[in-house]
């Protein structure tokens, strides 16, 4: 075969097409684009505008928008699904996480977390390696947050509104003082947790590990002291709760570890504070409950009564805290 | 006026240089890039050194300014020397390289203010791809002119890929940035990323590969002084390639709600990219058997050398990752990033410096100015090169690792840290090869010794 500048061209353009046509246009013809379940328009002008500046910004250079059957991560309760994407343009998929997944992410934490998390992501999650975007101001941050508070659809409607339904009860709580707002944030967590001991050990070692999650995932919120008293309190409404007030008030005057267990697994919706039960598996909230417990009350109620057959890697290890009185703790 | 632009090789001579400063500018914006994913707050709140707006630049930078832009300027001289005339016209070529470089230019500029398209590859604005689809037009034709007024009959292989490569990316480039929607550049729905990533893939497969094959193709067996091995092999990698690298896109999708057959094609044409691969390596090395020594003494040679090896390991990894069960551990993380590194730096990035260095005395008249500077600048890539594939692949497992054992995006972060660390130390590696590039390119047109240009002797089948 000799190449001849006809077959080259001729032959080249040929072959191009042919191959063009089953891998874009027909896919082009025969996609048949509908609206999913959840989808909704992008009709409201500041979730267009945030769209906008996501793509401006190289947002997903870092976070894809689709979720696959092998995810565990954020929006993993619902796989991608065509119709999700339906008239948008562009709808991008993005090729790379080293931030989460997007898709479902509407709803997932109330405004005032994602306006922190905006301004520095460090300030409510301590090693993420996203840019902060204080620079855009406040009017494009306002905008990314209604788009990211849109993305998921009529599910992420749901989790907003739910984010919505807890946002003034909390806050109201809050404004009630110290004592009054931990008395609501203990009656929000199941009657079975709150008379709960944890049932691990406090060890030095359960504490060490206790205190490396503390630093990974809550000391930019609750701050090295756990008072509460950090940057992040500038932001959030209710701010961030000072955990040395609880000493004062343990449920029947001794348990805390079941509470703490709760509200680390299950966050408290409304307030800025996350669910960690993707983050972290059982081991690791309990050891999270023993470090706040000992480092910011001075007291634990682990391995106290009630309690089943010990664990068998258990030391032998005697929980010498004493509970504090009431006057004692006031 | 402007009697510079009538000059034989001018508009070549351009275009490599535009290439070696466009390695400089877009290495450096790698290294910005990589600052971010150590510490996030180095540049906190300097908008134009944030990640999403680095990134692009860098990648487009190095895609269209270095490797294209070099690889274009051999070939304007590769194709008239293989057709024993000149380029049809200077004047249209500086023309194509200032319309290319509005559009390169665009990138460093624009996106760091956030003037950009968004997707992937595919970001330069409106106005920008239409002045660089001008720039290949203008190639087409004085490529298409050279031809015609050629004084050798036959057309070598790098003609053809050279022809090939102008052809289609002229239909690519268009295609994949949405032409017709000027204002997003992009299609609505999910039916986008079909386009996005047609277009992606092919700008290495139409783009990058081509122009390197063609490039090495030409620079082999002149250094090796041998004919090429075999003509057939020549015609099967050239139109395997073609036919196979143009349905694999959708390999970038496979996890995505795209139709299962279109996800069925691109994987079965993803592993027969063996075929063009082994096609083309097969030529070139069965070519320079038993001569690899004078490939390994010129530090150009050497460069192209191994070029095609890091094509060779491109080619083994890509289709392997196009397997969907292997992409569960592989997709999303830096594995990819060490994938895209091998395939365009390790690739056809290497094979452009080669190609480069190999053609410029013949281009400018004068030797190069210190083959010392080469051979330093082929081993700081090396190290750089090889480093960042070792270290993303390795950072990459342990993210789809942990993530498909449960854990979150989050919680893996720390886990690369140490991964993050060294590839931008890596990274210093391939920007010091750039700008000793740059240097040496710089002093071999000011202080380089007079250069006799050779005549290509035979034009082979």
């Amino acid at each position: 075969m000799k190449m001849t500048p006809a077959l080259l061209v001729i032959g080249g353009l040929m072959v191009f097409w042919a191959s063009v046509t089953v891998a874009v246009f027909l896919p082009h013809a025969t996609l048949n684009d509908q609206p999913s379940d959840i989808w909704k328009p992008m009709s409201e002008p500041d979730v267009a505008a945030g769209h906008k500046l996501y793509v401006r910004n190289g947002c997903s250079y870092c976070h894809s928008q689709y979720v696959r059957v092998l995810d565990w991560d954020v929006g993993s309760e619902r796989i991608a699904e065509k119709g999700d994407y339906y008239g948008y343009e562009p709808a991008i998929l993005g090729t790379e996480r080293t931030g989460p997944d997007l898709s479902q992410e509407g709803g997932e934490h109330p405004d005032d977390w994602q306006l922190a998390h905006f301004v520095n992501p460090r300030i409510t999650r301590p090693v993420s390696l996203m840019p902060a975007w204080e620079f855009l101001g406040p009017t494009e941050i306002r905008q990314l947050n209604a788009y990211v508070q849109f993305l998921g659809g009529k599910d992420a409607d749901v989790r907003v509104a739910r984010q919505q339904r807890w946002k003034p009860p909390a806050i109201a709580a809050w404004l009630a003082g110290p004592a009054k707002n931990v008395e609501w944030l203990h009656a929000q967590v199941p009657k079975v947790w709150q008379a709960m001991p944890n049932p691990y050990p406090a060890t030095e070692p359960d504490l060490l590990r206790g205190q490396k999650i503390y630093q990974q995932e809550c000391i930019n919120c609750h701050g090295p002291v756990g008072d509460g008293q950090t940057v992040a309190a500038n932001y959030m409404q209710p701010p961030p709760l000072n955990f040395t007030i609880l000493r004062g008030h343990l449920v029947e005057g001794k348990y805390i570890g079941g509470i703490f267990y709760y509200q680390i697994m299950n966050g408290i919706t409304g307030t800025a504070m996350p669910y960690f039960k993707r983050d972290l598996e059982s081991e690791k909230i309990w050891d999270v409950s023993n470090y706040l417990a000992v480092r910011f009350l001075g007291y634990t109620d682990a391995t106290i009564e009630p309690r089943g057959i010990p664990a068998s890697y258990e030391p032998e290890w005697k929980n010498t805290f004493v509970a504090p009185t009431t006057q004692e703790a006031k | 006026m402007l009697a510079f632009t009538k000059k034989t090789n001018s508009a070549a001579l351009a275009f490599l240089g535009g290439g070696a400063f466009w390695f400089a500018i877009g290495a450096t914006y790698g290294l910005f890039s990589a600052i971010d994913l150590v510490a996030p707050d180095f540049f906190q709140n300097i908008a134009v050194f944030v990640f999403g707006r680095v990134r692009p630049t860098h990648v487009n930078t190095v895609i269209y300014g270095f490797i294209t832009s070099m690889l274009i300027g051999c070939a304007m001289y590769m194709v008239p020397a293989l057709l024993k005339t000149r380029l049809w016209s200077e004047r249209l070529g500086w023309v194509s390289f200032v319309l290319w470089n509005a559009s390169v230019l665009s990138g460093p500029i624009g996106f760091p203010m956030g003037y950009t398209q968004g997707r992937e590859y595919a970001e330069y604005l409106w106005a920008f791809d239409v002045t660089l689809m001008l720039a290949l037009l203008a190639l087409i034709v004085n490529i298409v002119m050279t031809i015609a007024h050629r004084r050798e009959n036959s057309l070598y292989v790098s003609v053809w890929y050279f022809v090939g490569t102008a052809i289609w990316i002229s239909a690519v480039y268009p295609l994949g940035n949405v032409m017709w929607h000027p204002s997003t550049g992009a299609m609505p729905g999910l039916l986008d990323s079909i386009y996005l990533w047609f277009y992606g893939h092919n700008l290495v497969g139409l783009l990058l590969t081509p122009l390197a094959v063609g490039a090495a193709y030409f620079v082999v067996p002149r250094i090796t002084k041998t004919p090429l091995f075999s003509h057939t092999l020549s015609l099967v990698g050239f139109w395997a390639l073609v036919v196979l690298y143009t349905h694999i896109g959708g390999h970038h999708l496979l996890q995505a709600p795209i139709p299962n057959w279109l996800k069925t094609i691109s994987v079965v044409d993803s592993l027969m990219m063996f075929i063009p691969v082994g096609a083309v390596l097969a030529n070139i090395w069965l070519t320079a058997r038993g001569k690899t020594s004078l490939l390994w003494k010129d530090p150009a040679g050497r460069l192209v050398l191994f070029g095609t090896l890091f094509y060779l390991v491109t080619c083994i990894q890509g289709p392997v990752q196009s397997l969907p069960s292997v992409q569960r551990l592989t997709h999303f993380n830096n594995w990819v990033i060490g994938h895209a590194h091998i395939a365009v730096l390790g690739f056809s990035g290497f094979v452009a410096l080669g190609a480069m260095w190999h053609v410029l005395p013949d281009v400018c008249g004068k030797k190069i100015w210190s083959q010392r500077l080469v051979s330093l600048q082929f081993g700081l890539v090396m190290i750089g090169i090889v480093g960042f594939f070792v270290v993303l692949t390795v950072a990459g497992l342990i993210q789809g690792g942990s993530w498909y054992n449960g854990e979150t995006v989050y919680r893996s972060l720390p886990l690369i840290t140490p991964y993050m660390v060294m590839r931008a130390l890596l990274g210093l590696f391939i920007i010091a090869s750039a700008w000793v590039g740059l240097v040496n390119f710089i002093m071999t047109l000011r202080h380089g010794q007079p250069h006799i240009s050779t005549p290509i002797e035979e034009a082979p089948s």
